[in-house]
């Protein structure tokens, strides 16, 4: 219970944090958003006038002071650009999003783990130059042009979904799901291979530690001592290598978002700071925040069932 | 006792010392100047113009030669930027605990939260615009977390070891158990973790390219280059060919130099 | 032993299954495409996917941003103008000949001193709600967009009306003084129900096209409406979809997703297989320039002005940046508004790099000068041309570098602020005016972001303006093109040509002179 508590605690300081330093950012970086509404056309006094509508003569705490009462009476604000309620817009963009990542996490880590620490053996040799090369092809290659690759071979040669034409959940739930896997796969290739090499580093490592050789030595099974010793010591890392991609995965959708024509998050996301459109950012990075800080958690928690002696701090848990 | 190096390992350096020469003779000379617009747009690649020419008509070979070096400063010291300050943050936050953990963990989260966009709009709007390093401390500070977070799950791994409580019986100060005892044992996280970084730095570079911070037009560097060569693949597929090649040469050696590292490291043990 | 080999043999399996894109670079073509999946398949496909939107007859659009309202009178976007054209008309509006025609209203008088206008309203033309559109409706929007309570929806030029009255069919719309442009200024004032306040979700007006539903940063449905007044349109439901990158819709076009895209470059043209696609070329109608910042040094000297005139050729950026598609420009008027353009003086600065480089060492700069030139980094059209402009300037010994800003901040310190020593962009007008072109460069203007100052184009605007007769009126103007080249109040590049990917069988694709895409006209065959 105890343990529950501190972590909503850090959750609520996070979230907290991270909307304060939005906010701040804000204030520093240049461009208006009632500016960026008008556009080219309007007059000085069009510009004032709408700054007072939108509250944005007003110092910069009481603004924020407003902003959190709303957020925690549920009132996540008006977008500026759209001049409809945030929480309606970002509803469809984060269901996206989230089964994109989720998909997209899932592959990662059922295709990563097995190969990662069953392609320990073999190392060093000529035979194993082939996955070396493989391996950091797959890291080296940036996310667009996997992106642009994965529609041109699936989409336009083999038509099997059609980038550029997301239907929707509600309109067409199988062929959103297709689209969304081809994206998770882009998004995955990078940090499948990242995930092996440094899966498979730390079981090689851990491997050649004296306490498995003597293991082995005394007859004991090489596989067992991988299942039961090594594999316990070499996760952690992993395991934590995970939780950040988990992490970082609903924001770092953008570039295969835009590639391949899915309405997520992180387009809407970067397309609101181009407008200036702080109600919006504001609660995206809050969602995202949260979003950290659950990953975060999850891999401690798995990490300390692995390894008790992680419980930092001591008598916690 | 002298040992043998590991194919990987003499590839990598092969490759980046090959690498590092031609960023070299780049800083000194070209065969065309980078920026003359000149060349007959598109041309493909010939013996006069060995990549070919891009959309404005300028020698892609030579732009190769120049930007190459600005890549490498720019990935090498954000990558720098990022895994000293992540390691400090996962040292400090996981050898140690306590309140410092809490309270870096949580600064580090936001920052994870913290779109990279805006941040990369307020260094701008900070340090004003067109000054190279803010590309740098922008990049850097992005890509703090991962590392700080693989490192700190690393030192609180090792905390517990025996070695460890061994030396602090035998009265080592923390700095000395961290530096001498810990640090080289974070290897075989931090040399992945290293590879990726680089590579990631590559390519985000480019990105920073449209919001006025890294390098501006005309010149060049090879992650703004492939992001225009892949507009252009259908009419000059040489341009991202040749720009992407590079990059994957440059990332593959350094890359390789990783893995043979490990390996040798494995060899002594 | 057998195991691991199979363990190893699958992991290699599930890479190459998974990570085929990434062996696509050994250059080994992927032999696993069967007979069907090969380049006949490809088009068989492509056929079905055409065939089944024109057997439908449908289309779909691909739009590069996102509107920025579907309330007309809040739009600023000209893309969002561009689009929201098919949906929402004024008492009059433009065609593709650049007229200005009746609309909503059937007739149009306008008295002997030009103080008022009469309108006649259409009979049974309603709106997309069924209700018929009344005198009062027409009333209400212009007096919306005149001095409505919110002043964001003000439309500042139709504060020259002083009262709108209804009676009976017509409406009457008085103003405090003569206005030749009143009525392409009115093309703006659309016409929308009385007191309807949710045109932001749900828009309603009297266009060839009614919304049908829109997904923020997704789409934009619309669909014919039957009751329209004019020409029906031909197509039964056309869907803009929003793809901000280039290459998302590149590579619509190619996976059948998408049918038209407008404002290409020439390089995403030769992206697309010219047997599926045709090009149609027309002319974007704004003025590419690098504008300058006449107050600031060194470009309120007039030799530095006319030096960097005479340094850049503009035929070079064109065919370098453009693959020479475009129209050299010697000033702010492009030739579609061929009564005010004035095309001699399109070369009044010869290129001669050499008289440059004299004119800067008598303006004191014997060894050349650095500039910066600042460009909005979402539009590439324009960093591709300051990137040729730095090659170029360099002949007359300008050392300039750009300097890249996201729109956000060029509005706010370029435009707002003017802070700024000089940027390329492009100026259009809306309402086919030459007016919205001119006036910007008034001294005190709230908009004349390039601080250009001079007497004698003050006293000219001024008698423009107030010009009764239309003949006297354009003289007014052309001159005032001539007194902005003369004293080299910018560096007059071209009229971008716009580049529109067409979908073969889809025909009826009409250039109007201002900034919009008519889907009425638009049919498959």
């Amino acid at each position: 219970m105890r343990y529950v508590l501190t972590r909503l605690g850090m959750l609520l300081a996070t979230m907290l944090l991270v909307s304060f330093l939005t906010f701040a950012a804000f204030e520093a970086v240049s461009g208006d958003p009632a500016r960026n509404l008008l556009g080219t056309e309007a007059t000085e006094e069009q510009v004032m006038a709408l700054r007072e509508e939108l509250g944005l003569d007003r110092p910069f705490l009481l603004r924020y002071a407003e902003w959190l009462a709303g957020f925690f009476s549920g009132n996540l604000g008006v977008s500026y650009s759209y001049r409809q309620p945030v929480g309606k817009l970002i509803g469809p963009k984060l269901e996206i999003s989230l089964c994109l990542s989720l998909m997209s996490f899932v592959m990662i880590a059922v295709i990563s783990i097995p190969l990662g620490i069953f392609s320990y053996h073999r190392t060093g040799g000529f035979a194993d130059w082939p996955r070396t090369v493989f391996n950091q092809l797959c890291m080296a290659v940036p996310p667009f042009f996997t992106g642009i690759l994965v529609s041109w071979i699936f989409g336009i040669l083999m038509k099997v979904f059609t980038p550029g034409d997301f239907p929707g959940f509600r309109q067409d739930f199988g062929e959103s799901v297709r689209h969304l896997f081809f994206g998770a796969v882009c998004l995955g290739i990078p940090r499948i291979a990242m995930t092996v090499r440094m899966l498979r580093a730390t079981v090689i490592e851990e491997m050649n530690k004296a306490y498995v050789r003597t293991a082995i030595s005394r007859g004991h099974d090489r596989r067992g001592v991988l299942t039961s010793h090594v594999l316990k010591n070499s996760m952690v890392p992993v395991v934590t290598f995970l939780g950040q991609t988990l992490a970082e995965l609903v924001g770092a959708g953008i570039v295969v978002e835009q590639v391949l024509g899915i309405p997520g998050l992180g387009r809407f996301l970067v397309l609101s700071i181009s407008h200036r459109d702080y109600p919006v950012v504001q609660t995206i990075v809050v969602i995202l925040a949260f979003w950290v800080v659950l990953a975060g958690t999850l891999a401690d928690l798995i990490n300390q069932s692995i390894d008790p002696r992680l419980r930092l701090g001591g008598n916690r848990g | 006792m002298r040992r043998k190096m590991n194919s990987r390992l003499l590839t990598g350096l092969i490759i980046t010392g090959l690498m590092l020469a031609v960023i070299l003779l780049g800083t000194f000379w070209t065969p065309y100047v980078p920026t003359a617009m000149k060349y007959g747009k598109f041309s493909p690649p010939s013996a006069a113009h060995i990549f070919g020419t891009d959309n404005f008509g300028r020698d892609i070979f030579s732009r190769v030669l120049k930007g190459s070096g600005t890549t490498l400063a720019i990935a090498l010291s954000t990558v720098s930027i990022g895994a000293l300050a992540g390691t400090l943050i996962g040292a400090v936050t996981g050898y140690l605990g306590g309140a410092a953990d809490e309270i870096l963990m949580r600064l580090n989260d936001a920052l994870t939260a913290f779109p990279s966009f805006l941040l990369a709009l307020l260094i701008v709007s900070l340090v004003g615009p067109g000054k190279k390093y803010s590309v740098v401390l922008a990049l850097g500070l992005v890509f703090i977390p991962s590392f700080a977070r693989v490192m700190r799950a690393e030192f609180a791994t090792l905390r517990g070891r025996n070695f460890v409580t061994g030396a602090r019986l035998m009265g080592a100060s923390n700095g000395r158990i961290l530096l001498i005892h810990l640090l080289p044992n974070t290897v075989r996280v931090l040399l992945p973790a290293l590879t990726i970084g680089f590579n990631n730095a590559v390519l985000a570079e480019a990105s920073m390219s449209f919001l006025g911070i890294g390098v501006r037009p005309p010149d060049a560097s090879l992650g703004y280059m492939l992001s225009e060569a892949q507009g252009m693949l259908a009419k000059a597929p040489w341009y991202a060919l040749f720009t992407g090649l590079t990059i994957v040469l440059l990332v593959f050696g350094v890359g390789l130099i990783g893995e043979g590292l490990q390996m040798q490291d494995r060899e002594v043990a | 032993m057998t195991k691991r080999i199979s363990a190893a043999l699958l992991s290699a399996l599930m890479m190459l299954a998974l990570l085929s894109g990434c062996g696509a670079g050994n250059g080994t073509p992927a032999p696993t495409a069967t007979p069907a999946q090969t380049e006949g398949g490809a088009e068989a496909g492509d056929t079905a996917a055409k065939a089944g939107r024109a057997a439908s007859n449908e289309l779909n659009v691909g739009i590069a941003q996102d509107f920025d309202s579907l309330d007309p009178d809040y739009m600023t976007a000209a893309g969002t103008k561009e689009i929201l054209f098919n949906m929402f008309e004024g008492l009059v509006k433009p065609n593709a000949e650049g007229e200005i025609v009746p609309a909503v209203a059937s007739e149009v008088s306008k008295s002997e001193d030009g103080l008022q206008y009469v309108f006649t309203l259409r009979e049974g033309v309603k709106f997309h709600n069924g209700k018929a559109v009344t005198p009062e409706d027409v009333v209400w929007s212009i007096e919306r967009r005149r001095g409505g309570e919110d002043t964001a929806a003000q439309l500042a030029a139709l504060a020259v009306i002083s009262e709108v009255k209804a009676e009976g069919n017509t409406v009457t719309v008085s103003l405090s003084e003569p206005s030749n442009e009143f009525l392409a200024y009115l093309m703006n004032a659309y016409i929308l129900p009385a007191g309807y306040t949710e045109q932001e979700t749900a828009p309603v007006g009297t266009g060839p096209y009614r919304f049908v539903s829109r997904t923020v940063q997704d789409s934009l449905v619309l669909e014919r409406f039957e009751d329209y007044w004019g020409t029906p349109g031909k197509l039964d439901r056309v869907t803009f979809r929003i793809l901000e990158n280039n290459e998302g819709l590149i590579l619509g076009l190619q996976s059948g997703a998408l049918d038209l895209v407008a404002h290409l470059t020439s390089d995403q043209i030769a992206q697309l297989d010219s047997g599926e696609f045709e090009t149609a070329v027309g002319s974007m109608n704004l003025v590419q320039a690098l504008y300058l910042n006449n107050a600031e040094k060194p470009f309120d000297d007039l030799r530095v002005r006319q030096a960097f005139c005479y340094a850049v050729d503009k035929q070079a950026v064109i065919d370098l940046a453009f693959d020479g598609y475009g129209i050299p420009l010697g000033t702010s008027m492009f030739p579609s508004f061929s009564k005010y353009y004035d095309g001699s003086l399109t070369d009044y600065y010869s290129h001669d790099p050499e008289k440059a480089k004299e004119l800067l060492a008598e303006a004191g700069y014997p060894d050349g000068l650095d500039v910066t030139i600042t460009v909005p980094s979402n539009y590439t059209p324009h960093v591709n041309t300051a990137t040729v402009l730095v090659e170029l300037l360099k002949e007359a010994g300008v050392r300039a570098t750009v300097e890249p800003v996201d729109w956000g901040s060029w509005l706010e310190n370029v435009y707002g602020n003017r802070q700024y020593q000089c940027t390329v962009t492009g100026l259009s007008s809306d309402n086919m005016t030459a007016r919205k072109l001119l006036e910007r460069f008034g001294t005190g203007i709230g908009n004349n972001f390039t601080n250009y100052s001079n007497a004698e184009y003050d006293e000219i605007l001024a008698q423009a303006i107030a010009a009764g007769d239309d003949a006297e009126q354009t003289e007014l103007y052309r001159s005032l093109e001539r007194n902005l080249t003369e004293n080299a109040a910018n560096v007059y590049i071209q009229d971008m040509a716009d580049l529109v990917a067409v979908r073969k069988g889809l025909e009826g694709l009409t250039f109007y002179p201002i900034y919009v895409l008519d889907i009425s006209a638009l049919s498959w065959t």
